[in-house]
């Protein structure tokens, strides 16, 4: 390494690398990327200012949002490019070595492992299936019970109201416990289509443009390691599993490289 | 609905992770939570990263632990949480208005039936 003045980040590692698919593709800052390799095992690398990725000024500069989009997004760049020509193994983002020799001696440490998992996933990616569900599929009266079907005869208008909010509440109750079984269904049922499967946190609405318009709630936010030759049928699957179901819609991502599965097939 | 599977190629080897704008909380989601984590010499603070996210607003609440915990996780979501503080005080402002009513109400009307008002109004779900 030039003399301290550069760190080594750490994309991917991978069986293959092919510098060709490297030259395609920039990396952190710009920066041209790179086969580091040990053994069996390469690591997509490129440089970076040591300074400016210091544990501090890293930290720091990820409470940016500007920032840390710009390196979640050249990092999944360069992971994403890897990916299409062998298996991958996507490195969380922030791993900064202080050197190439580094790297290598995280490689030979790691290989058995690594190479494990890299064998599951060959063939294989990541789909992403976003569940939502529109705010009135969540309040819906169950069926032949309208929350404002039950007049009150001979009431007072505050009591009728309050006998009105109640069977609202009853039916948002319901609605709720509705779209959390069909968000249990539909998880089961894809998971069984799929070599593996994980659930990630339901989104705010706030960061889908689509769901954040409508008032939508995400009701499961899943991945599934699918076949390759399989991810139009599966999408597929998705697509119908939500048909059917009022003011639920699916959304299907993918391929993507398999982040969710870097932690093998035992992983949870 | 962005598949990139319906896009002109269907098959996977070419519209396989080529980049595609996936949305930014898909990204984040992915790169800070996900994939392995290796021992780096500098190292992200993974505490840290996941409060950024929330406060990022891309997470609101997990269905596993809250069912796990048995917790009703739309009260996460803002925007039903907020219906809910809104209707605890509107039951408030009912039971006193139905109260005001019901002492103060014409003799032909009203007084027929008394009902347990605040032993019902306190129950904002069932």
């Amino acid at each position: 390494m030039t003399a301290g003045a550069t760190a080594t980040w750490v994309y991917a590692v991978t069986g293959e690398l092919d510098q060709a698919v490297l030259d395609g593709v920039s990396g952190i800052g710009g920066a041209p990327v790179r086969e580091v390799r040990e053994g069996a095992l390469s690591a997509a690398a490129s440089s970076v200012d040591a300074a400016a990725f210091s544990e501090d000024t890293l930290q720091r500069r990820l409470t940016e949002p500007g920032e840390l989009e710009d390196l979640a997004r050249a990092h999944h760049r360069v992971i994403g490019t890897v990916a299409t020509t062998a298996p991958a193994l996507p490195l969380r983002l922030g791993a900064v070595y202080t050197g190439d020799s580094r790297v290598r001696a995280m490689l030979a440490q790691r290989q058995p492992e690594f190479t494990r998992t890299l064998a599951w996933l060959a063939g294989r990616a990541e789909c992403g299936v976003k569940v939502w569900a529109r705010p009135d599929a969540l309040t819906a009266p169950a069926e032949g019970r309208g929350a404002a079907a039950r007049p009150e005869p001979g009431r007072g208008g505050g009591a009728a109201y309050l006998s009105r909010r109640r069977d609202e509440l009853a039916a948002r109750d319901q609605g709720r416990q509705r779209a959390a079984a069909a968000a249990a269904d539909i998880h089961e049922l894809l998971s069984g289509l799929a070599v593996a499967a994980r659930q990630h946190q339901p989104q705010d609405p706030a960061a889908d443009p689509q769901a954040g318009q409508s008032r939508e709630v995400m009701l499961l936010n899943g991945s599934y390691l699918v076949d390759a030759g399989r991810m139009g049928d599966f999408a597929a699957a998705a697509q119908a599993a939500v048909t059917g179901r009022g003011g639920v819609r699916a959304d299907v991502t993918g391929p993507w490289p398999p982040y969710s599965f870097a932690d093998g097939p035992e992983g949870s | 609905m962005t598949q990139p599977w319906n896009a002109a190629s269907g098959s996977m080897t070419r519209t396989a992770r080529r980049p595609e704008p996936a949305s930014l909380a898909d990204i984040l989601e992915r790169v800070l939570d996900k994939g392995i984590v290796v021992a780096g010499d500098i190292r992200v603070d993974l505490l840290d990263i996941e409060l950024l996210t929330i406060r990022l607003r891309l997470i609101i609440a997990s269905v596993d632990r809250a069912r796990e915990m048995g917790i009703d996780w739309w009260e996460h979501d803002p925007a039903l949480s907020s219906a809910a503080r809104d209707l605890a005080e509107e039951n408030r402002q009912l039971r006193d208005r139905v109260g005001e009513l019901e002492s103060g109400a014409p003799p032909d009307d009203g007084q027929r039936e008394r009902p347990a008002v605040p032993a019902t109004a306190d129950r904002p779900r069932s």
